[in-house]
């Protein structure tokens, strides 16, 4: 039987819809990109204009751009490894079927549906300098003064942002680590206690290989999520004090929109995206995560 | 498994209860905010157990008499903005439903194909739909500007609701591709070995086999364009705004009306707790768009 291009029985109509979707949002917009950071906007003038490879050689002698990629790498590397080690130490607390845990488990998902825009303000008022609850417990346990306000001190600022970005995500690590533990299969384990082995060495050697593909997904997604991460540092910090939280994002975001830098907001963004597509697949491949 | 003392079983549950109260604090604090009179919010020590509740902060943004006395009404926020939150939510509600509406039918038919049909590039096609998921939302919010100005899409209804529907279409593909693949071939073939063409096979066996599968689908992008930032931030101006983005307009120079935007946030954030209470069964295999099954 001979079927049409455009038959049931092909994928291609199947697919069609996402396809068309993918290319005039994704590829239209890439390509819209890569003319774009070929180009600058003159605001005398009023028009882009051809400047060749300036924006990129701009790009490699800046500076701005350069710290910025090391708080956005610093602000990836210590996020992602408290949500990985606290995340997985809170989902073994909660692998267990005391009353109650049901309950617990429940409760830690609603973080997840928080708009991180609006939890980042939440934090801010968390950590107010003048009526922030957080700030009073540090003062009271003699760890901060209050002229040394979190967010707006430098040495500082970055780790209240983290704090908002650990809260709201670690319950991620939670939930995925818990489904992973809860599916492992018993035989190791009733192997491993007739061996007597002490639950630091079956947690090594049995749970966390069993767990590899459970946590290469988890890291894989959260780690793009916060290479990425945008909200938290607009609302509760804008870059500052200084340029002390300026991540990657918010960096080319700026840009393109307060300094109608055009070009050059257009170029790091696609230096953002060439980055994380080129992390992203090389620890897919490594880590052989298959969907 | 191992057999466990009492008392390290309830030391257990105490620090398990301890750690999760401590995540969940937040919210609660936010929601006594949300109850509190402008002044006590500014107190210190802050005031965490005891404070007068009171609804004005709700009153105020939506406009109405809960019938506890209305005090004076205030027209404009320390910004500029204005008071009025109801659109703002109307705004949420249209943008979120719509779009939800569009990536999950794109993505059933897709991901159906995906999982049924050998083609050449499969692979491939599944990685790109993937990788998609990786662009940073400012590689695209950025050309999408330029390109919506072009076409007088910027401050649309259209141009907010195509832009979050492409923003799930990965998760909505893979997502429901998982739940496609977990039905067996058979069904299909036995269906076509009995004449029954592809469409109608998928229109009245399986799609309905799949519904538990795209309703936490559903959910899942529902709640990823409610709570969106970034593209509504740029793509929108003064014609609409969802609820994240006008919450940030409350903080200003001259002082940010707390109590107001706590206000608002627990009311845009009720109906999200209650969607994903619905599909607990589901959320694991949400979040890791399909490749850890619960």
């Amino acid at each position: 039987m001979r079927v049409g291009v455009l038959s049931w029985d092909r994928p291609w109509i199947w697919l069609l819809p996402l396809t068309a979707m993918l290319v005039a949002f994704t590829i239209m917009p890439l390509l819209y990109n890569i003319w774009l950071s070929f180009h600058e906007y003159h605001t005398f003038s009023r028009e882009l204009r051809w400047v060749g490879g300036a924006n990129w050689a701009q790009l490699v002698a800046d500076a701005r751009m350069w710290e910025a990629l090391g708080i956005t790498l610093f602000y990836f590397a210590v996020t992602l490894t408290v949500q990985v080690i606290l995340g997985m130490a809170i989902a073994l607390l909660l692998d267990d079927d005391e009353i109650g845990f049901g309950f617990l488990r429940t409760l830690l998902t609603l973080t997840l549906v928080v708009p991180p825009a609006i939890a980042g303000m939440m934090f801010l008022l968390i950590e107010d300098p003048e009526f922030g609850v957080l700030t009073y417990v540090l003062e009271q346990l003699g760890l901060l003064d209050k002229t040394t306000p979190i967010l707006a001190t430098a040495s500082t600022a970055i780790w209240g942002v983290m704090l908002v970005d650990i809260w709201q995500w670690t319950p991620f690590m939670v939930l995925i680590f818990l489904a992973g533990l809860r599916s492992l299969p018993p035989e190791p384990y009733e192997a491993a206690m007739l061996d007597g082995a002490s639950a630091f060495t079956v947690f090594r050697r049995i749970t966390l290989p069993l767990m590899q593909k459970v946590i290469a997904v988890a890291v894989l997604i959260r780690g793009i999520d916060i290479f990425r991460m945008f909200d938290y540092v607009f609302v509760m910090t804008s870059g500052g004090p200084g340029t002390s939280t300026y991540t990657l994002s918010l960096y080319s975001w700026q840009q393109t929109f307060s300094f109608i830098k055009w070009g050059y907001g257009a170029t790091l963004s696609l230096f953002t995206l060439l980055i994380i597509l080129i992390v992203a697949n090389l620890f897919i491949w490594v880590a052989k995560v298959r969907w | 498994m191992m057999v466990r003392s009492k008392s390290s079983r309830v030391l257990r549950s105490v620090v398990a209860w301890g750690t999760v109260l401590l995540f969940a604090f937040p919210l609660y604090y936010w929601l006594t905010v949300a109850f509190k009179d402008g002044k006590e919010i500014f107190n210190y020590p802050p005031q965490v157990w005891s404070f007068s509740p009171t609804v004005r902060n709700f009153e105020e943004i939506f406009g109405i008499s809960l019938g506890f006395g209305f005090g004076e009404q205030r027209e404009v926020l320390p910004g500029g903005g204005n008071w009025r939150m109801a659109p703002r939510l109307w705004d949420s509600i249209v943008i979120a439903v719509l779009s939800t509406g569009i990536a999950v039918s794109i993505a059933t038919l897709a991901s159906y194909a995906l999982s049924r049909m050998e083609f050449a590039g499969r692979h491939h096609f599944v990685s790109w739909v993937l990788s998609t998921r990786m662009m940073p939302p400012v590689a695209v919010a950025i050309p999408v500007f330029f390109i919506y100005k072009e076409l007088s899409l910027l401050d649309t209804y259209t141009g907010v609701i195509l832009i979050h529907a492409l923003m799930n279409l990965p998760l909505a593909v893979l997502l429901m591709k998982s739940f496609f693949d977990d039905i067996p071939h058979e069904i299909d073939e036995s269906g076509m070995i009995d004449g029954a063409s592809r469409f109608l096979i998928f229109r009245r066996i399986i799609l309905p086999m799949v519904k538990g599968g795209a309703a936490a689908t559903a959910v899942l992008c529902f709640i990823f364009s409610w709570t969106e930032f970034l593209f509504v931030l740029t793509l929108t101006q003064t014609g609409l705004k969802t609820v994240p983005v006008v919450s940030s307009t409350f903080v200003t120079s001259t002082g940010t009306a707390w109590g107001n935007m706590a206000a608002l946030g627990a009311a845009a954030m009720l109906p999200a707790f209650l969607f994903i209470l619905l599909v607990q069964k589901h959320l694991v295999r949400g979040l890791t768009l399909g490749s850890v099954k619960q």
